[in-house]
């Protein structure tokens, strides 16, 4: 399960993680969504986060944006607890969320979806060469620039919300569920996209459905069930586990 | 023939013009929390008197201080321009004091309505103790360097209402292009589409809210000042009628929408014009009519989106 590949992050799997969570408890009111969880994504690592609806990996993903608030348990970051700072700042730190349901602004351009991504940088050449390269990551999207972003398809709103997120320059980017929705062939294309990321160092923990489809490219998997860690170990592992593939593969 | 025709174009247009001013003041709240901001009619009365004070107006006998005024004349357009910021910043007290209180606590949508109709009356109250309840007319000399009236297409018009459709169209053209084109105008859209989505993005959206507001009482501000200086500040409770008729646009143009405001606002206007001089009173069951008619043809307004949209 490794390290860093590539640019970026350049630690062993000794180093400090990149994000920590530590016996994270989250409530809706009376339901407790995640109860204890314990997580570490090292820098450059893929990890993918399994389980049932339910399970708590949406939950997770808020909870490390500051989107719900934390009953109890620490968020780290970098070794720094970070528990319930305000969403600005997490996104300040350098977590990127592309989230459930790509949620893109409908009612603005492509090119203005991706400059609001950028929305906390000033750095003017650094965005326009990160802009110049979601455009070469996603071609589609580079013909569409001018387009109303809700006028996409279901995948290139994929493309696009993932192209955002990127556009902040995130040192960790959460995802949730990039698959949802998407055609099988599409499904294939942003795992492909994202495991070139992976490739290019960028870390990143995954929320996935399709476990199948994760496994084959992250480094690690953890399976969650109600709110908690069921099972967790090398992607290539769990994809020979056959409990696993019993409970979850067979569907995805 | 045609100058009485011109004239009651402008007329309308002029009117339209800030009802447009008072619809997009609460569009900008609206679009960004989702409910009307009450207080706006109020903070328009403030505009009006913060002119009057700005351009050297004196209080009445019958205010808190009589005969005192501001140490300084300025020219009506400074004048206007402050008091919109200064009204602009009046709004933002009034979300510290009747909404954000509210907002921390998570309350239901309708308390705001509540809250903020309390916070106008607080500040039409005090408008009254500090002025009187009186009207209050500019001096004529308010705008000096402009004439009378207009020669235009061979047709005398009255250049007062000139310069208000001006000003409004620049304002309204101003905020359509600060939303569109600007940064911080998409990031305030971009809370008003999916105010989560933005916050994962970033943007700070009570950052932006606070904007929303204090754009919105600019507005109101601008509004208030231009309806003093072209007929006169009638009485504290002069923004309370205007807030109504922004309300009837808003509503008549599509709530929430941008264009159906100034479109709403047009037509109000002018159809209020249209109505003769001697069967004024009216006027505004007019406007009521039209906009009872509009919804019934239309239940989302005249521009108005499938669901309730923002901005």
């Amino acid at each position: 399960m490794s390290a860093a590949h590539g640019i970026g992050a350049g630690a062993g799997p000794a180093a400090t993680p990149l994000l920590e969570l530590q016996g994270l408890v989250v409530r809706y009111g009376a339901v407790t969504a995640v109860r204890g969880l314990d997580l570490q994504v090292r820098p450059g690592e893929l990890v993918t986060l399994l389980g049932a609806n339910g399970a708590g990996k949406t939950t997770t993903l808020r909870a490390i944006s500051s989107l719900v608030p934390v009953a109890a348990g620490r968020v780290l970051w970098q070794g720094v607890e970070r528990t319930g700072c305000r969403t600005e700042t997490t996104v300040r730190l350098g977590i990127g969320h592309c989230p459930e349901g790509r949620r893109v602004l409908s009612r603005q351009s492509v090119a203005a979806n991706l400059e609001l991504g950028a929305w906390l940088r000033r750095d003017r050449d650094g965005i326009a060469a990160d802009r110049e390269r979601c455009y070469t990551l996603f071609p589609r999207l580079a013909e569409r620039r001018h387009q109303l972003a809700g006028t996409l398809s279901g995948g290139e709103q994929q493309m696009l919300a993932i192209a955002r997120a990127l556009m902040g320059r995130p040192t960790l980017l959460l995802l949730d569920e990039p698959s949802l929705g998407l055609a099988p062939k599409l499904v294939a294309e942003v795992m492909a996209t994202l495991a070139e990321l992976h490739r290019g160092g960028l870390t990143m923990l995954l929320v996935e459905q399709n476990a199948a489809a994760a496994l084959e490219i992250a480094d690690r998997g953890v399976v969650l069930e109600s709110g908690a860690v069921q099972l967790e170990g090398p992607a290539a592992t769990l994809r020979a586990d056959a409990a696993l593939r019993d409970s979850y593969l067979g569907a995805g | 023939m045609i100058d009485a025709v011109l004239q009651t174009l402008l007329n309308g247009a002029a009117s339209g013009g800030v009802y447009a001013l008072v619809a997009l003041g609460y569009t900008l709240v609206f679009s960004v929390l989702g409910v009307i901001n009450f207080a706006l009619g109020a903070l328009f009365s403030l505009g009006g008197y913060v002119t009057y004070l700005l351009m050297g107006g004196r209080i009445s006998a019958n205010g808190a201080l009589p005969g005192w005024g501001l140490p300084l004349g300025l020219p009506f357009t400074p004048a206007l321009l402050l008091a919109a910021l200064l009204t602009g910043l009046a709004s933002l007290l009034v979300e510290r004091l009747a909404f954000a209180p509210l907002r921390r606590r998570g309350a239901e949508p309708l308390l705001y309505l509540i809250t903020s109709l309390g916070a106008g009356l607080v500040l039409v109250n005090l408008l009254q103790m500090l002025m009187g309840a009186e009207g209050y007319a500019f001096p004529a000399t308010a705008l000096a360097g402009l004439p009378d009236a207009l020669q235009v297409a061979g047709a005398r018009i009255r250049s007062v209402q000139v310069l208000l459709l001006a000003v409004c169209t620049a304002a309204v053209i101003a905020l359509t292009l600060w939303l569109e084109r600007s940064r911080s105008g998409r990031a305030l859209k971009a809370v008003a589409e999916d105010a989560t989505t933005a916050r994962l993005l970033g943007i700070d959206s009570e950052a932006m809210l606070r904007l929303a507001f204090l754009l919105s009482g600019a507005l109101a501000g601008l509004g208030g000042g231009l309806i003093g200086v072209s007929i006169s500040l009638p009485g504290p409770y002069m923004g309370i009628g205007y807030g109504l008729k922004g309300l009837a646009v808003l509503v008549l143009g599509g709530l929430g929408s941008v264009p159906g405001a100034i479109a709403g606002g047009l037509l109000m206007g002018l159809a209020e014009a249209l109505v003769p001089a001697d069967a004024s009173g009216w006027r505004d069951a007019l406007a009521f009519a039209i906009l009872f008619l509009v919804l019934l043809l239309r239940p989302r307004g005249l521009l108005g989106r499938r669901q309730v949209e923002k901005v």
